[in-house]
């Protein structure tokens, strides 16, 4: 495979990679069709902005962003099956109810991880020893700069994590199992190791007293752009989009089984960090997965990042600081 | 299971009381059905066509005689028996002609079929931690009050919006609720949800797995 040169890089020499938007595939099939996917992102991203925007207080609330929230990814589901990406990430029931296990580990045990020793009480604990609450003066400014503020800052965090979790050995081990998945689906931004997962969500916004409605609508920036990372739909997504947002052209990419390919489009929702930092590659691939595209069992992503880190420690320190067994293969 | 350890389910038997219990409750996970084989088809010729299905990533199968022993750790989604990790399908003349007969096994559905009762567990967890929290800030808050008995609480503020909301008509924030209301109570409905989804989940699987396979290998078998 030649693969195709992006900087001073080659992407796809190892695993296909379409490189450069001029080159994929557009929706196929009726006018309607065309139409509904090519409107679908951009309509729907400006209808939940103007809905937080103007929504009376007592609607503009948390539960009702759950709710539209749920509602959405039922929607999106449905979407995947109308108008799949690729057949080979047509999701089954093995698969809906892997991705599920993952998202309810979200919502139950790493919610309890969270509120003992996650970013709450970190932020909480340093808001108390500095008085950092004094950045109230941020709930003077207009509410879109704030919910743009929220999700860059919230994003701009995400994205070093992400790229450190590639660039150093002991973060990539629990970021690892989520790269073994070979299809893509709405739910698979939460497949991984729940370390991983727990690091991702540590942010900096909870540092500023926001306004709740603020929250709400950096909120609509996940809900309808970052979303799209993990989906198996194909849309027209209009250049601006593309050239702003992360999409899931960007993000299969990041998938693709090519190593180098794996290395860009690190950011979760503004694809525009990963062009000011020159990690960003336009493109799409279908063929995914690490060490040849090998499932990774449920079992072996909980314990991967443990053992694999054990097994590190002893090849680089077992001889010199005694972990090794007596009877280990003898060394080359 | 190796090749030349496995038999015939229908014809294996029971080595222990154990075992016969075990066969009332492993329908949870094992799926045992037949296809009749396309009138004038030979059992080599039916198992020439089953076999490629079994050309997969992390597979090892072996032929012996009439009968195909499959099993693997991890399928991958693409695969078309995904759901199944370990098998056997053989060729048995019945009265109504030649039968495709097959016993797989689920560790898929073994696991859905567990997860409720996994989120119920975190469901108690989840109000356990509640509830401690909720001990901890109550005696947090005690401490304080006595600490800080004569100081005069600071009035919540309201929150003003930017001149240019204002303009654009966005509704303006009301006072902040008081304290006593802001606080969650310990709750597990989301592990309740998951763990009723998980149920309904293995209810849809426990039916559509098998009628999938048998249509995939009906499909084979009739060389479509």
């Amino acid at each position: 495979m030649v693969g195709t040169r992006v900087g001073n890089r080659i992407i796809g020499a190892e695993s296909p990679v379409t490189v450069g938007w001029e080159n994929l595939p557009k929706v196929e099939g009726g006018p309607f069709k065309r139409f509904f996917f090519t409107w679908f992102q951009p309509v729907t991203f400006f209808a939940l902005l103007a809905f937080w925007y103007y929504a009376p207080n007592d609607i503009a609330k948390a539960s009702t962003a759950i709710g539209i929230g749920i509602g959405f990814k039922v929607l999106l589901l449905g979407l995947e099956w109308v108008n799949p990406r690729y057949k080979s990430w047509q999701l089954t029931w093995k698969e809906l109810v892997t991705d599920l296990f993952y998202v309810g580990l979200g919502y139950t045990v790493l919610r309890i991880v969270d509120d003992f020793i996650g970013d709450g009480v970190m932020i909480g604990w340093v808001q108390e020893q500095w008085s950092l609450d004094k950045f109230s003066w941020f709930t003077g400014l207009p509410l879109l700069l704030q919910a743009f503020l929220i999700s860059f800052i919230f994003d701009f965090g995400q994205y070093w994590m992400h790229r450190g979790m590639h660039n150093w050995h002991p973060l990539w081990l629990t970021h690892a199992p989520h790269h073994f998945v070979t299809q893509l689906n709405i739910n698979k931004g939460a497949v991984g190791n729940p370390v991983e997962l727990f690091l991702i969500g540590l942010g900096i916004g909870g540092f500023f007293d926001f306004l709740p409605r603020a929250f709400l609508l950096a909120g609509t920036f996940g809900l309808t752009v970052s979303i799209y990372q993990h989906i198996n739909v194909r849309f027209n997504t209009p250049n601006w989009w593309r050239f702003l947002f992360n999409t899931i052209e960007h993000h299969s990419v990041h998938h693709s089984r090519d190593y180098e390919a794996t290395r860009s489009n690190y950011s979760g929702t503004w694809i525009i960090i990963d062009r000011m930092f020159g990690t960003c590659v336009d493109g799409e691939a279908e063929i995914l997965g690490i060490e040849g595209g090998r499932r990774m069992s449920i079992r072996e992503t909980m314990h991967y990042p443990f053992t694999e880190g054990w097994k590190a420690i002893k090849a680089k320190f077992g001889r010199k600081g005694g972990f090794a067994e007596p009877d280990a293969v003898p060394a080359e | 299971m190796s090749g030349a350890d496995a038999q015939n389910v229908w014809e294996q038997p029971s080595p222990s009381a154990f075992r016969m219990n075990l066969r009332y409750i492993d329908w949870i996970w094992h799926v045992r059905d037949s296809v009749p084989l396309p009138e004038g088809q030979s059992a080599e010729e039916a198992l020439d066509r089953i076999e490629p299905m079994l050309d997969q990533m992390d597979t090892t199968h072996e032929r012996i005689g009439h009968m195909i022993a499959f099993t693997r750790k991890a399928p991958v989604p693409q695969d078309p028996l995904s759901v199944f990790e370990d098998g056997e399908l053989s060729i048995v003349a019945t009265d109504q002609g030649r039968t495709l007969r097959y016993h797989l096994v689920s560790k898929a559905l073994l696991f859905c079929f567990l997860l409720p009762v996994l989120f119920i567990g975190f469901g108690q967890l989840m109000l356990a931690a509640g509830n401690y929290q909720m001990a901890q800030a109550e005696a947090k808050k005690k401490a304080d009050g006595a600490q800080k008995k004569d100081k005069k609480k600071d009035e919540a503020k309201v929150l003003e919006l930017n001149p240019i909301d204002k303009m654009l008509g966005a509704p303006a924030p009301e006072k902040p609720k008081k304290d006593k209301e802001k606080e969650r109570k310990p709750s597990a409905t989301a592990a309740y949800v998951f763990s009723a989804l998980f149920a309904i989940l293995y209810v849809v699987g426990r039916f559509l797995e098998p009628w999938l396979v048998r249509r995939r290998f009906r499909a084979r078998l009739e060389g479509a």
